[in-house]
């Protein structure tokens, strides 16, 4: 808890802040100490009455999420780019940012924001101005980057490592070697979290047409028992049946939903190593880091280990946060910047 | 001295991040004409919006004022990008080499505009190729479900549950290495209008629609594969056929009018037609394995409303004979539904493969580069 500042003393102070802005979570670090994280979804009450019920005229994440049948519902990164050609989408990439600096800076604040905003590589690579303009609006200064790259500056595999960032929309490659990752140092794959929810949903649906599900008990089930390879135990879950609470098994049908999304990593992975000066491929291929929400499905990083390991020595490692790990990342950008940098933009 | 190392790599790696978005920065002050969402959210207009940006820069000099910097940048970065930059702008070239020597610009030409609108509208010149167009988003449409079971076999076997198991399996292959973002307008039976499904797609700003159907043709004595795209219908068939498929359609008189608008979109056009060509080729190629006096009745024309209304380029696909006893007992078996899907599959993978090809070589219709052409 921090003690009353003076107008004065709000007005000169300057906050750096990275942002992690997510298909499926945005986080926020600043040099504030304060993290927060909220699910990246945005909602506007659909009607009058919708406002009076909800009592707000903007919902984010979790909120949003409770209250969906009340809104209009954007979850702007899908896939991981702003969804083009809808005002609205690109208002909730302004708006979700907006919600996240006021996290950490306060409701009033008339600090100085100096942003670092990692991205979506896809989104990086067709929307950057359209998210630069989004997040100008709240910061005095800001820089945007590719996602996987932030995660790889924020743990310090600056050259000759790869990165791979398994979000919800896209799961994201880059391949850092001592400069700012070009376009064919990056991939982005489509089959990412939620392909895995989609499978997941279908797989249930024919094993268990009695059971009354959604998509978003789905990906519960996933973040809480996703697997690959040998599982541990059952996978047993909680299902209602005519309205009654059952269990069910779906051991099976999570591995194969997790499994579903292994040969477009293992092929990407594969293809950019062979891509890269053939003298540095065995170092890289050492040196291979996980990021994002997938990195927490258990066995993932064993099971690349042993099929990429066929091509020969492989060492894969996951992000200790993966959370935050791209916020991080992007605060450490920021701390990092040379003054200078900041005032030449 | 590893610590001197890793400081020395973070300095080039931060000035890296500020030369990115010092460019970021300056596409912003060019009002990012190629920036993702203007070029997705326009749609074809992009073609239109790029040149007459390029033909502004190229024609709206005037005496002997230099050209702006800044306009001299964006043009550069737009050279530099579009794979048709030798045609269009060795002109530009041109303007500046004679600027470079003093002398006073070209006179304004209006046909050199017309050229380039001319060049929207040529058939011969594959547009996709020309402006480096990518295929993201694919939807697949099973035709009917739901209370519109479509064309009924002579032992109940509905046209709505086969093309929906094909529409299934053929996502699942699709999505495979995570290239295309797959979409079905119906995952479940239930029923979709015509208006809904083409409100899905244009929604989703699908790159390519597929609608799935299968046909019943009790006068014909043997089974056939037919792929459609639209246009006038080519004999009264295919206007009865679309008549029949049109029935539903829920679309209001005041869209209609607006999808009438499309019709000339050379684009879609171009690419339905080679869409539909390569799917039909492949379907019938393989399927041909399977029945042996399987007829092959080839592209054809018809108005179907779902085609016309969707604005990525479209096909509707008639996959097979459900009036025909044996077919429809070959529609029931799962393994022979397993391969309609990868002969669809084969077809749309095919089609992909050669625009991404035709995208990177920059070649036009007849498959010669456009240096070839040119020379």
């Amino acid at each position: 808890m921090t003690g009353k500042k003076s107008k004065t003393e709000k007005a000169d102070q300057q906050i750096l802040v990275g942002i992690d802005l997510g298909t499926s979570r945005s986080a926020i670090s600043a040099d504030n100490g304060k993290k927060k994280w909220v699910e990246s979804y945005v909602g506007w009450p659909k009607d009058f009455i919708a406002r009076k019920v909800v009592g707000k005229s903007l919902l984010f994440g979790e909120d949003a999420i409770k209250h969906r049948l009340s809104l209009d519902m954007y979850r702007p990164l899908k896939n991981g780019v702003i969804k083009e050609g809808t005002a609205r989408d690109e208002e909730a990439v302004k708006e979700l940012i907006r919600h996240l600096i006021t996290l950490v800076s306060g409701e009033k604040t008339e600090a100085k924001i100096r942003a670092v905003v990692g991205v979506p590589a896809e989104s990086f690579k067709v929307n950057k101005v359209a998210i630069k303009k989004a997040v100008s609006e709240f910061s005095e200064a800001l820089f945007v980057v590719s996602e996987p790259f932030a995660v790889a500056y924020g743990v310090g595999a600056l050259d000759n490592a790869l990165v791979i960032d398994i979000g919800a929309g896209t799961v994201d490659f880059c391949i850092m070697h001592g400069t700012v990752p070009a376009e064919e140092d990056q991939r982005t794959v489509l089959t990412a979290g939620d392909y895995i929810d989609q499978q997941l949903f279908t797989l249930l649906e024919e094993r268990y047409p009695q059971a009354d599900f959604n998509l978003n008990m789905v990906r519960r089930f996933k973040e809480q028992y996703s697997f690959v390879g040998k599982p541990g135990k059952d996978v047993e879950v909680e299902i209602p049946v005519e309205g009654k609470s059952t269990i069910h098994t779906i051991t099976a049908e999570m591995k194969r939903a997790c499994e579903s999304v292994l040969p477009a990593i293992v092929e990407s992975t594969l293809e950019l190593i062979a891509k890269f000066d053939p003298e540095y491929q065995d170092t890289i291929r050492q040196n291979i880091i996980l990021a994002g929400g997938g990195s927490q499905i258990k066995g993932l990083a064993a099971y690349l280990e042993e099929t990429i390991g066929e091509y020969g020595p492989t060492k894969v490692q996951v992000v200790e946060d993966s959370l935050f790990g791209g916020a991080d990342g992007a605060l450490d950008l920021a701390k990092e910047m040379p003054k200078e940098y900041w005032t030449e933009l | 001295m590893e610590r001197r190392n890793t400081k020395q790599l973070k300095q080039t790696i931060l000035r890296g991040v500020l030369e990115d978005n010092l460019k970021i920065e300056k596409a912003e002050f060019s009002a990012s004409p190629l920036a993702g969402p203007l070029k997705r959210r326009t749609g074809t207009i992009l073609p239109v919006a790029v040149l007459l940006l390029v033909a502004g820069l190229l024609f709206t000099v005037r005496g002997n004022v230099p050209l702006h910097p800044p306009a001299q940048q964006v043009s550069k970065e737009i050279s530099a990008r579009l794979p048709w930059n030798d045609i269009l702008f060795k002109e530009q070239q041109d303007v500046e080499k004679t600027f470079a020597q003093g002398w006073s610009a070209p006179p304004f030409d209006r046909g050199r505009l017309l050229k380039y609108n001319l060049l929207l509208n040529q058939a011969n010149v594959r547009l996709s190729s020309v402006f480096g167009l990518a295929v993201k988003t694919i939807v697949i449409d099973p035709g009917h479900g739901g209370k519109d079971p479509g064309a009924i076999g002579g032992k109940g076997t509905q046209e709505k549950d086969i093309v929906l198991d094909i529409a299934l399996k053929l996502q699942t292959i699709l999505q495979q290495g995570g290239r295309y973002n797959v979409l079905l307008t119906r995952t479940t039976d239930i029923f979709v209008s015509l208006a809904d499904r083409v409100r899905f797609s244009n929604e989703q700003q699908a790159d390519l629609f597929i609608s799935l159907h299968v046909n019943a043709l009790p006068e014909k004595e043997y089974n056939v594969t037919e792929t459609f795209y639209f246009g006038p219908p080519s004999d009264a068939y295919t206007l009865h056929l679309a008549e029949q498929e049109n029935h539903s359609s829920q679309i209001p008189s005041v869209d209609f009018n607006n999808m009438i608008k499309k019709i000339g979109d050379i684009l879609k056009e171009q690419e339905s037609a080679r869409l539909a060509s390569i799917i039909q080729y492949s379907l019938f190629t393989n399927m041909e394995k399977y029945d042996r006096i399987l007829a092959d009745n080839g592209i054809k024309i018809a108005p179907f409303v779902v085609l016309l209304g969707v604005d990525a380029p479209s096909v509707l696909v008639e996959i097979s004979c459900i009036s025909k006893e044996e077919e429809e007992i070959h529609l029931n078996n799962p393994e022979y539904r397993k391969k309609i899907t990868t002969s669809l599959a084969q077809g749309i993978k095919g089609y992909l493969t050669q625009r991404e090809k035709q995208v990177v070589k920059g070649e036009d219709n007849d498959g010669k580069e456009i240096e070839n052409r040119k020379s």
